[in-house]
């Protein structure tokens, strides 16, 4: 299997402060990884730094064999990133199809895109994501009209329109019922394979559902990388996480 | 958040502009008062402001307070043409003003607007370009909200001081007035006949359906998305600065159009038409008219102006206060303005909505 992306020692500092501290870090090619940790371990800096919405201190980020390091995050996005956010963000004044038709960023020139008219764009695509994220029935209705759960899959439906190399899934299933929870889990392993995908995630069930490997995040570095069982054993972890139950209490 | 009705029907827009514009262009077939087709082509530039102010801030989400700059500089490089139309090469080459101020040649800046068709192209074409590289300027910073209406205010204030200091230039405080109409391929422009108000009407027209049409495309949608969330559009693969920019200077293009033909209209330009009582009052306009809609935009301005000129005479300087309350009005309980009235009013006409899936109704861009 070929690494798609590769952080070495990479940093990030405020001050003296690092939030994220010589971090090294490789997801292979079709991969679903979990990145997990307490509060402030400094997992969605590490997505800050992958996107480009936070430029390293120090350090090197390699994607699909080209670095990526401190590039403008559109630059990144068009490269094959794309992320879904911690808060879904959605364009609350747009209907979910016209979220979505934006999402279809294949071309994103503004000059060639006034002489597109947009509906017959992506159509095939629009189709496919929206059975996915199962919104045949809210395609008409505004972004800022949707429950929380619909949200989060119209936003996750965008980032899979932008059809990206890598999806980084910051807390998809915040806020989600039982059973919506479970529908996103359905969707994830749907993706596994044929996209790689890091998802940040505090839900151990969930993470249970979906992860083959993960890497848990502490003060900044890897604490410990691997499979659930081996992860979850390992007397580091524990440690970190008050010593007596280990992770699977700390959700 | 209300059901779609007929006002989100794009057909029934589409037929709301058409009727909208013939009914104006048929005025004077009904009245022949050359004075009040004066004032009336007067509205139509009062309506192409309104217009650049809903499409950048109704539909890209930046509240410029400084459309006045690009309605100005295109008001000068205007009566800099129609000056120059009336001079002579030879026997009297500088306008009475420049000697006034004791210049002793015309100043290299005023030399092109010996030929009129140049004059008209740097009227519309400087603003374009301040337009582009003060939009690079902001929005490559990421500026937004209040810190762009705050930079493009103050601009404005620059535009204006220059404006009136420069007199052996601009002619300062008096401003340029010249003595003849708008002479084009031959044919004046009388600014007290039909023809100037079908003119104004005309620039309207065209510049609305443009922009409809524009709204329509994916370059539209994107602006709109960018308006809710840059960040979003950022990660989705959009330069959102290069967006921004390029509807900032589209909206000066817009604006430089109204200020060409004001000139036309006026027969006069002076440093007023960089006031910035004026450019916010552009922005009161489409905001009470709807600024989500440009149909509403422009209909606020005519409305707002034709109450002006009609009672403001009684109410004297009352009237701005009345203009106040009534902006506060609308921000506070009516976002979306006039139009949004309409919108809820023409709910009640029945209006069944087509096989969902690939129906017209869109109303993401209700009333654009």
């Amino acid at each position: 299997m070929s690494v798609i992306l590769e952080l070495t020692d990479v940093s990030k500092a405020y001050d003296q402060f690092k939030v994220v501290d010589g971090f090294n870090f490789k997801v292979n090619q079709g991969e679903l990884r979990c990145l997990l940790g307490p509060n402030g371990a400094g997992k969605t800096t590490t997505i800050d730094l992958i996107t480009g919405r936070q430029k390293a201190t120090s350090g090197k980020i390699m994607f699909d064999g080209r670095e990526i390091t401190g590039l403008r995050e559109d630059k990144i996005a068009r490269r094959g990133v794309g992320r879904k956010f911690q808060v879904p963000a959605v364009f609350k004044e747009l209907t979910v199809r016209n979220n979505l038709r934006v999402a279809f960023s294949n071309n994103t020139d503004p000059f060639a895109n006034m002489i597109r008219f947009s509906r017959k764009e992506g159509r095939e695509r629009l189709r496919q994501v929206v059975e996915l994220a199962g919104l045949q029935d809210r395609l008409d209705v505004l972004g800022g009209n949707l429950s929380h759960g619909e949200t989060q899959w119209l936003e996750i439906g965008m980032v899979l329109t932008q059809n990206p190399k890598l999806l980084l899934m910051d807390e998809p299933t915040a806020g989600m019922t039982e059973q919506e929870t479970q529908k996103t889990s359905e969707i994830f392993n749907r993706l596994k394979g044929e996209h790689t995908l890091i998802v940040v995630e505090h839900d151990m069930a969930f993470v249970r559902e979906i992860a083959d490997v993960i890497t848990l995040m502490h003060l900044g570095k890897t604490l410990a990388e691997g499979p659930m069982e081996i992860v979850e054993n390992d007397p580091k972890v524990k440690e970190v996480y008050l010593g007596s139950e280990g992770i699977t209490s700390a959700a | 958040m209300q059901r779609a009705n007929l006002y989100h029907d794009k057909r029934a827009q589409w037929a709301a502009y058409v009727v909208f514009f013939a009914a104006l262009a048929a005025i004077p077939l009904m009245m022949d008062d050359p004075f009040t087709m004066n004032q009336y082509a007067r509205y139509g530039v009062f309506g192409i402001l309104a217009l650049s102010v809903s499409l950048l801030w109704g539909y890209g989400g930046i509240l410029s307070l400084g459309q006045g700059i690009a309605f100005g500089m295109a008001a000068y490089g205007m009566g800099a043409t129609m000056q120059m139309q009336y001079q002579d090469p030879v026997s009297d080459p500088m306008p009475s003003f420049m000697l006034t101020n004791e210049l002793e040649s015309l100043p290299v800046v005023w030399e092109p607007f010996w030929h009129a068709h140049y004059g008209i192209l740097l009227a519309i074409g400087v603003p374009v370009l301040f337009f582009i590289i003060f939009g690079i300027l902001m929005f490559q910073a990421r500026l937004a909200g209040a810190f762009v209406a705050i930079m493009t205010l103050a601009m404005l204030g620059a535009w204006y001081s220059m404006a009136y200091d420069m007199q052996p230039y601009t002619a300062g405080f008096n401003g340029i007035s010249p003595p003849n109409a708008f002479v084009a391929f031959g044919v004046e422009v009388d600014p007290y006949s039909n023809l100037i108000y079908w003119t104004s009407l005309g620039v309207l027209c065209f510049l609305t359906l443009s922009i409809k049409a524009l709204l329509q495309t994916k370059f539209g949608t994107v602006i709109q998305a960018i308006r809710d969330d840059p960040e979003r559009a950022r990660f989705l693969g959009y330069n959102v600065a290069y967006y921004q920019t390029v509807l900032f200077a589209l909206a000066g293009l817009i604006a430089a159009f109204a200020g060409v033909v004001w000139v036309m209209i006026s027969q006069y330009v002076s440093p007023t038409e960089l006031d910035i009582f004026f450019s916010i009052s552009i922005v009161i306009w489409a905001a009470v008219g709807g600024r989500m809609s440009l149909f509403g935009a422009i209909f606020g301005a005519m409305f707002i102006k034709a109450s002006e000129s009609y009672m403001g005479d009684e109410f004297q300087a009352t009237w701005f206060v009345i203009l106040g309350v009534v902006f506060i009005v609308v921000v506070r309980f009516l976002p979306k303005g006039i139009a949004g009235l309409f919108e809820i009013a023409i709910g009640f006409i029945p209006y069944r909505v087509k096989g969902s899936s690939r129906s017209g109704v869109d109303t993401s861009s209700a009333g654009d």
